[in-house]
């Protein structure tokens, strides 16, 4: 960050006047995230006039850019947050009462650009999106300009422009102009991982997740919608399927519901990427289709499936594989992005070497195990490709182009060696739920199997490109968090989410290498600001610690 | 309607029935019919001049009758209840009485020093829908009894019902103490976070709210003739309890059958007091903070002054004077001497004096903790007083609590105080969330793991103590420290987990994870009906099939 000393030629300045400006920005807690690639900043205040408006020079600029000006202003007049100091700003008051004010803030886009809505940006093939931006802020009054390639980029700007205001009173304010930020992201992947098959979430929260990852310019939402649990997703031409496995009739996604969330996040910058794990972690289906699943509710559970209930797709039985290929397009069509997950973790095979079709069809065929598991994958995933759709898979399997890692960060280098695209998601980094005790019942003595709990600190020092080449690095498309929902609901998801996943989101967006000293005072403004919004964002310190960045340190 | 018919489908439908009630009753009997309430219900009262509590506490359970809807926690949420119940018995009444004299309000009985509280009532629910009864020798008695009474009703398509009829309870608890603590100065919580935290502890039968109200971050407390202490050292001027706000928790509490028992702590965490009173703190803010305190900021009470003894004597009997309980805690944790090595008028009283920091300690707690005696409050401290500062103006009447380890309860129980358990290693809620104090990547909490329900409600509290030595365990209590909570996540880090020390306490240590989980469900469920965020334990999956997710199932 360097910081411009402002010096205010354009104003007559008493020497007070100076003083004050300066004893307020001691330590000043830019409250930025992510960090921008660029940003220079100055030490002037400068408030937004009563008539502050935002207007774009986009000729028939999209509607979902239009309502997002719309929440920018909205933002700007209800987040009301004082500065994260002693006094709450309250220090501030002389200087901001005799600074200049800012009216407006143009949006345009670069010469050439195409235009675009917001959403059909972000649903772009993730290395042809384009989330970069230019804002300049002016100290004296002038007009805020924001430039940009895409609509996709001017929302990404948006969202760092509403950062950067504090309450006081009745002025909104900056201490910190000018600003001149050029800024764009290291890595396209920066998601967040919903479960609402453990347990269910109302649409409205997963429109409030939407919301806040939106905030830290987040990109992709990995909805892992179903599980062998429940299978609360109502899939056209399947819908025996969510109506016998859904946990209640009112804890099913609609396909008007899916329509209304990818539209809801599209409109925030946010790719939906929805998962239908399989073949395994798919129980359930056999509710309606019990001819597709092997060793259903099967017991001992332990033997059959790392966690209850066992049940898997017969995935070696030809009806299955074409089954399953119809069931993914059907679900697929619901979803306008460029990918779709697959999954194919924890695939359990004692639960298929006592399950007599499958012994059979491997027995008249001769194939192993893989090499019809390899069948299954070309069959079902051929599916997918014919609807446009890359297939997303998580690490075990190694065969289609874009990969999750997530059994351990010590995958990484293997998977990237095999040429694969990978996604970051190691359970010993990004993992929310780890660290809550055990959900199985009649262990008293357990953890969770990934203790202990993954701190922001942990997630924020996460090196993506450890031990790879450069060639290898270039692999890398970027990492999310998951919310595994064994012990999770609508409940505690603001507070196990945020603000930690934001780590991740910065990680993602301005590189590696963060320090987190640096990072914890603009971690607590993130926090108080979703606290503003109405997200319930844990305490990450004693307010006492919020209010004086550093003192709180390790050695201070 | 046949009888006979009835039974039959009742029978059938028993199949691992899923007893909600939390905690355990000493003495639960069910049978296996259907009995519904019927849309006539009430509840009366035939005690004389009952008091207001008692008739709220009346209202309540009607209220939350009608309005929980918990459908029970089985496959189909009580969908094949529906015939069984259609055709069952109707309840009309249900009358509280009490056996024995007088009838005092449920705050004065739940305000009793601890040895003179009596909890116990009997509930007896006949199965062919002629009336029930609770009867208790105290309205605190039929309080807890109408809090059995409405854990034992789930809903189905309009009907309030149970299919264990008929149930005969009798109960009391096994340990007179049943706390959870609150800290409210790390970060703070607005009253109406502090009243639904009540509600969802009286669910439970909680009976003690150990309010942690200050510390060295924050003074959010408003003591009359120390106002200043609170408008300098509160986070903000709306972040402060006012002495209108402690009556309306008091109140509130008493109500709900639990005691609000303060705590000042004293002589260390207390810099903010610094803030309005500088000459009588130590250290001030002083860095390196970890060579000084425990955790930011630096700043203890001057106690070896006289003045400053006095001072908290006047500070700690005004805060006092606010509370209706027999107890007040003192605190006297995580003294930190080179504060006071360093802290010149210290150092100058104790050279002229000849006494040592201990002796002087020994005095600073005589002059405190004699004001609180005097205004009638049985003194509460931490462990260290007894086992590390070796204390000796304790009164033998102090309860203790001990906090740093389970392994320090056999040392201050042969000291021969009266301990209450509120060990770290079990029942800390705030351990295993990852380190909160700055630049410190790597650093997990100081007290991880986490501990779960399956470890806090295995915890044996009479563990390695003689018989005698049994006598003096009060009981024990969760805690939640707050440096990484706040109204955010209360509800979600508190409930359900903290039911289990209150399910340890009430029906006493022994019982088993497996069998609880599923009456724990019911209690997570239950608080969720009534607006108390608490978390899923498990996938619902395995919440509406008892057993089915356990570790051989």
């Amino acid at each position: 960050m360097g910081a411009i000393v402002s010096v205010r030629v354009d104003m007559v300045v008493d020497t007070k006047d100076v003083r004050d400006a300066l004893a307020s920005v001691v330590a000043p807690a830019f409250a930025l995230w992510p960090q921008q690639r660029n940003l220079q900043t100055g030490s002037s205040a400068l408030k937004l006039a009563p008539s502050f408006h935002i207007t774009t020079t986009i000729h028939n600029a999209p509607e979902d850019l239009h309502d997002a000006v719309l929440r920018t202003l909205e933002f700007l007049k209800m987040d009301k947050l004082g500065r994260l100091v002693v006094g709450r700003g309250s220090g501030d008051a002389t200087v901001v009462s005799r600074a200049r004010t800012l009216s407006s803030l143009t949006l345009s886009l670069s010469e050439g650009s195409e235009i675009n809505s917001i959403a059909t940006e972000v649903r772009k093939a993730l290395e042809d999106r384009d989330e970069a931006y230019t804002l300049h802020v002016p100290a004296d009054g002038s007009d805020a300009t924001m430039t940009a390639n895409t609509t996709l980029g001017l929302f990404r700007g948006l969202a760092t422009f509403s950062q950067m205001w504090y309450t006081n009173d009745e002025d909104t304010y900056t201490i910190n102009a000018p600003f001149s930020i050029q800024d764009s992201p290291v890595y396209p992947y920066r998601g967040l991982l919903l479960d609402t098959a453990r347990n269910f979430f109302p649409v409205s929260d997963i429109k409030r997740m939407l919301d806040v990852m939106s905030w830290v310019k987040m990109s992709v939402l990995h909805w892992h919608v179903v599980d062998s649990q429940s299978f609360p997703l109502e899939i056209p031409g399947f819908i025996n399927i969510s109506r016998l496995g859904a946990y209640s009739p009112s804890s099913i996604y609609s396909t008007l519901d899916v329509e209304d969330i990818v539209h809801y996040a599209g409109a925030r910058g946010i790719d939906v990427l929805m998962e239908l794990d399989n073949p395994g972690h798919t129980t359930i289906i056999h509710k309606a289709f019990p001819e597709h699943v092997a060793c259903p509710e099967a017991t001992p559970w332990a033997t059959y499936a790392s966690e209850p209930p066992a049940g898997q797709l017969r995935f070696a039985l030809p009806g299955t594989a074409n089954f399953v290929a119809d069931f993914l397009a059907a679900a697929a069509r619901m979803s306008p992005s460029k990918y779709f997950s697959t999954g194919g973790d924890e695939l359990n095979t004692a639960c298929y070497d006592q399950d007599a079709p499958t012994q059979k069809q491997l027995n008249a065929t001769g194939k192993t195990f893989s090499e019809a598991l390899s069948d299954f994958i070309t069959t079902t995933h051929g599916a997918l490709v014919a609807q446009g759709k890359t297939p997303v898979v998580s690490e075990p399997l190694l065969n289609e182009t874009l990969v999750k890692v997530w059994i351990s960060s010590e995958n990484v280098a293997a998977v990237v060696r095999k040429g694969f695209k990978v996604i970051h998601a190691a359970s010993d980094y990004f993992y929310l739920d780890c660290g809550a005790g055990e959900w199985i019942g009649a262990d008293p003595d357990a953890n969770s199997w990934c203790d202990p709990f993954k701190s922001w600190q942990k997630s924020y020092s996460f090196d993506p490109t450890a031990n790879l080449t450069d060639t290898e690095a270039a692999l890398i498309q970027g990492g999310e968090h998951s919310l595994w929902g064994e012990q999770s609901g609508p409940e505690n998801v603001d507070s196990i989410t945020w603000p930690r996943a934001a780590s991740s989101a910065e990680l993602f967006w301005s590189g590696p290498g963060g320090n987190g000293s640096t990072a914890l005072p603009r971690l607590h403004d993130v926090a108080y600001r979703m606290r503003t919004r109405g997200v319930k964002a844990i305490r990450v310190q004693p307010e006492w610690c919020a209010l004086r960045p550093g003192k709180c340190d390790l050695t201070s | 309607m046949t009888r006979i018919l009835a039974l039959f489908l009742a029978v059938s439908l028993t199949v691992a029935p899923a007893s909600a009630v939390w905690p355990l009753p000493q003495s639960f009997q069910t049978g296996s019919s259907a009995l519904r309430l019927s849309p006539r219900f009430d509840i009366q009262l035939s005690v004389n001049h009952a008091s207001q509590d008692l008739r709220d506490a009346v209202s309540r359970t009607k209220f939350h009758l009608k309005n929980d809807k918990l459908g029970r926690l089985v496959v189909g949420r009580g969908s094949s209840d529906e015939q069984a119940v259609a055709s069952a018995p109707t309840l009309a009444l249900l009358t509280l009485s009490l056996t024995g004299p007088g009838s005092e309000s449920i705050a004065t009985e739940a305000q009793k020093l601890l040895g003179e509280r009596d909890e116990a009532y009997a509930l007896s629910i006949p199965s062919d829908g002629s009336t029930a009864t609770i009867t208790a020798n105290s309205t605190l008695g039929l309080y807890r009894g109408l809090t059995t009474f409405e854990q034992l009703w789930y809903h189905y398509n309009g009907h309030t019902y149970t299919i264990q009829a008929p149930i005969e309870v009798e109960d009391f608890p096994a340990y007179p103490y049943r706390g959870l603590m609150l800290d409210t100065a790390r970060n703070y919580f607005p009253v109406d976070d502090i009243k639904r935290t009540l509600d969802a502890m009286s669910m439970v039968k909680i009976n003690t709210f150990h309010w942690h109200v200050v510390d060295s971050q924050s003074f959010p407390l408003q003591i009359p003739g120390f106002e200043n202490i609170s408008a300098a050292g509160a986070y903000a001027s709306s972040s402060v309890y006012s002495a209108a706000n402690v009556r309306d928790i008091v109140s509130y509490a008493g109500a709900r059958g639990i005691d609000v028992i303060m705590e000042i702590d004293t002589p260390g965490h207390t810099s903010v007091i610094s803030k309005a009173y500088p000459e009588h703190i130590a250290c001030p803010e002083s860095t390196p903070w970890a060579t000084y305190a425990n955790e930011p900021p630096a700043g203890q009470l001057r106690f070896v002054q006289p003045e400053t003894a006095e001072f908290a004597a006047n500070l700690l009997g005004a805060a006092a004077a606010l509370t209706s309980s027999a107890y007040f805690n003192t605190g006297g944790d995580e003294l930190n001497t080179a504060c006071y090595e360093q802290d010149e008028p210290t150092t100058a009283i104790l050279n002229q004096t000849g006494l040592t920091l201990y002796d002087a300690l020994d005095n600073f707690t005589a002059t405190t903790h004699k004001r609180l005696i005097d205004s009638g409050k049985t003194p509460i401290v931490w462990e260290e007083m007894v086992l590390n500062y070796n204390v000796t103006s304790l009164s033998n009447e102090t309860l203790v609590l001990v906090w740093i380890s389970s392994n320090n309860v056999a040392a201050v129980a042969q000291k021969g105080y009266k301990l209450i358990h509120a060990a770290s290693d079990y029942f800390y809620l705030d351990c295993g969330a990852g380190a909160w104090v700055g630049d410190f990547p790597q650093g997990n909490s100081w007290c991880d793991p986490f501990k779960s329900w399956q470890k806090s409600y295995t915890f044996d509290p009479v563990s390695g103590l003689t018989e005698t030595e049994k006598t003096l365990v009060q009981g024990g209590q969760h805690l939640l420290w707050t440096e990484q909570s706040g109204p955010e996540n209360l509800d979600s880090i508190v409930w359900p987990r903290a039911a289990s020390s209150a399910e340890l306490f009430w029906s006493g240590p022994g019982g088993n994870v497996s069998a609880a989980l599923p009456r724990l469900h019911n209690v997570a469920y239950r608080m969720r009906t009534r607006g108390v965020k608490a978390i899923s334990l498990q996938p619902e999956w395995c919440a509406i099939r008892p057993g089915v997710c356990d570790l051989t199932a």
